[in-house]
């Protein structure tokens, strides 16, 4: 039963995920991520890890896909249906799109692999689950509070690199504007 | 009957009593919605159907089955049709871990009255919680007006920007009872005197306003709005699909008043009486709902709406602040309580030498 329902999720997470690089309407790309993840959160409900799968949801489903819808409304792309069929575009796009994905897929296998290299599995104590919130804070806040740090850390630069990139942009509009 | 189907039986049961009365709750807040706003605007409201107009929402809910559902000839077709089940889902799937009752006994079966008590309950009703915003969203933008789109822009904004108070809020809680069981979360308030309301007074009251503005309700229903954006979102809603943004709406008063009442007001547990029946367990539960969703009416016919701006700033400039600074506050005085426990008797000596 579980087995099935495995394959199943796993089919239409890899449908949406495909969606998600095909679709021509940029909402439905991002809709398309968002059954994607869901699929992914059932895996993980399926391999016993309640707690993952709500904070996939969470975190993914809850806030970033906002965030991206958020940017595509504002930004109104529309349909870009029309653009790629004026020329062999579609085509073409597709090719690099799924070039692309292809790549990046190549890229997170070799880095799990690598980084599976790096760090040693978390030990679990018999009977106790990863799942169980004590032992993932322990190991979180514990063992592995160094990268968790780090990554919380390179997030925000990120954003702080962001915001400076766009509003020095701003600053020399708003200057070019006056002379 | 065998133990697993005995077992299938009672899930079953449990899932339509519970699903069928949070309908019809839906439905009765919408009348007492009225009512309400009459009263206190010195009006009768409806009272033609029933008794009292006590059948009004049915009445209305046969009107909406029989309406046209008129969908906008620029509209994008499909998203505008999923977009108010989008809404309405969420609301109602978080039910599920609503611990309503204590352990019910009927016909000699026991099971403890909520659909299923997740280890994680809190983040499964924040996960599913926060993808409301997902109807809102795609409602306004299918819809392809200008009103719709700004509405929800403005909707979701507010959700997004709120959910973070609100979060840090529960999650103050969560550190107090040190689990993300709503049902040990009610276990441990079974006295008057162990409601987290004493110990987390501050956690609720941004909670409240957060859930205010979570749930698009005055004085934070930005996302209607009528003076400026006709009725924001759903503007171009009409019949059974409209009336499902009201029943998501409603659903989701339901589910804050639930969670308010299951955090802070100590659940389905009844002041000075521990060991009671589950009955009056239900009962006071169910009163203490009641409570809180005559609180959303009564805030909305009583004050004004905010401006958009002032929202925000509540929301980022005040809200977030202080709800970072309870839960760092609540995490130091859980971690160094046993040793201010331990340093107090030097404390006191100290003070009483002293005199």
């Amino acid at each position: 039963m579980a087995e099935i329902l495995f394959y199943v999720l796993s089919a239409i997470a890899l449908a949406s995920a495909a969606g998600v690089v095909l679709a021509k309407s940029p909402m439905m790309s991002v809709l398309s991520l968002l059954g994607s993840f869901f699929c992914l959160a059932v895996i993980y409900l399926l391999a016993g890890f309640q707690f993952l799968a709500a904070a996939q949801i969470l975190v993914y489903a809850g806030a970033i896909l906002v965030l991206f819808l958020f940017v595509i409304m504002l930004l109104n792309l529309g349909d870009m249906g029309a653009v790629a069929e004026r020329s062999n575009a579609l085509l073409e796009g597709t090719a690099a799109k799924l070039g692309a994905v292809l790549a990046l897929g190549i890229g997170i296998v070799g880095l799990v692999a690598a980084s599976r290299a790096a760090f040693r599995p978390v030990e679990v104590e018999p009977g106790k689950g990863l799942d169980d919130l004590n032992a993932l804070a322990l190991q979180l806040f514990g063992r592995y509070s160094l990268p968790f740090e780090a990554a919380s850390i390179l997030l925000l630069s990120t954003m702080v690199a962001v915001i400076a990139l766009a509003k020095r942009q701003r600053k020399t509009d708003r200057g070019g504007g006056k002379a | 009957m065998s133990p697993q189907v005995l077992e299938i039986v009672v899930w079953v049961i449990k899932v339509h009593v519970i699903f069928v009365a949070m309908t019809a709750v839906a439905a009765l807040t919408t009348l007492a919605e009225r009512k309400v706003s009459a009263w206190m605007q010195y009006r009768h409201g409806p009272n033609r159907v029933g008794p009292q107009g006590i059948l009004q929402p049915l009445a209305d809910g046969v009107k909406f089955i029989f309406k046209e559902s008129l969908v906008p000839d620029g509209a994008n077709k499909w998203m505008f049709r999923i977009a108010p089940a989008l809404a309405a889902m969420p609301a109602m799937l978080t039910v599920a871990v609503i611990p309503f009752g204590p352990d019910v006994t009927l016909f000699g079966v026991t099971t403890p009255f909520s659909i299923t008590d997740l280890d994680v309950g809190v983040m499964y009703i924040l996960a599913i919680g926060g993808l409301s915003v997902y109807g809102v969203i795609v409602g306004g933008w299918a819809s392809n007006s200008k009103y719709s789109l700004l509405g929800s822009l403005r909707a979701s904004a507010q959700m997004v920007s709120y959910e973070l108070s609100l979060i840090l809020a529960i999650l103050a809680v969560v550190a107090v009872s040190g689990t993300l069981d709503l049902r040990e979360v009610v276990m441990q308030q079974k006295t008057l005197g162990q409601w987290n309301i004493f110990y987390q007074p501050v956690a609720f009251v941004l909670f409240l306003i957060a859930a205010f503005a979570e749930t698009n309700r005055h004085p934070f229903d930005f996302a209607e709005c009528e003076p400026e954006l006709v009725s924001g979102f759903h503007t171009e809603y009409s019949a059974m699909r409209f009336a499902l943004f009201a029943l998501g709406e409603y659903c989701a008063m339901i589910v804050m008043s639930s969670l308010a009442v299951t955090l802070w007001f100590g659940g389905f547990s009844v002041p000075f009486m521990p060991e009671a029946h589950w009955a009056i367990g239900i009962a006071a539960f169910c009163a203490k709902v009641t409570f809180f969703l005559f609180l959303f009416l009564w805030v909305r016919w009583t004050l004004p709406r905010f401006r958009f701006d002032q929202l925000m700033n509540l929301g980022w400039k005040v809200m977030l602040p202080i709800a970072l600074v309870n839960l760092f506050l609540t995490g130091a005085v859980i971690s160094y309580a046993p040793q201010l426990k331990a340093l107090w008797p030097q404390v006191a000596a100290v003070w009483n030498g002293g005199r």
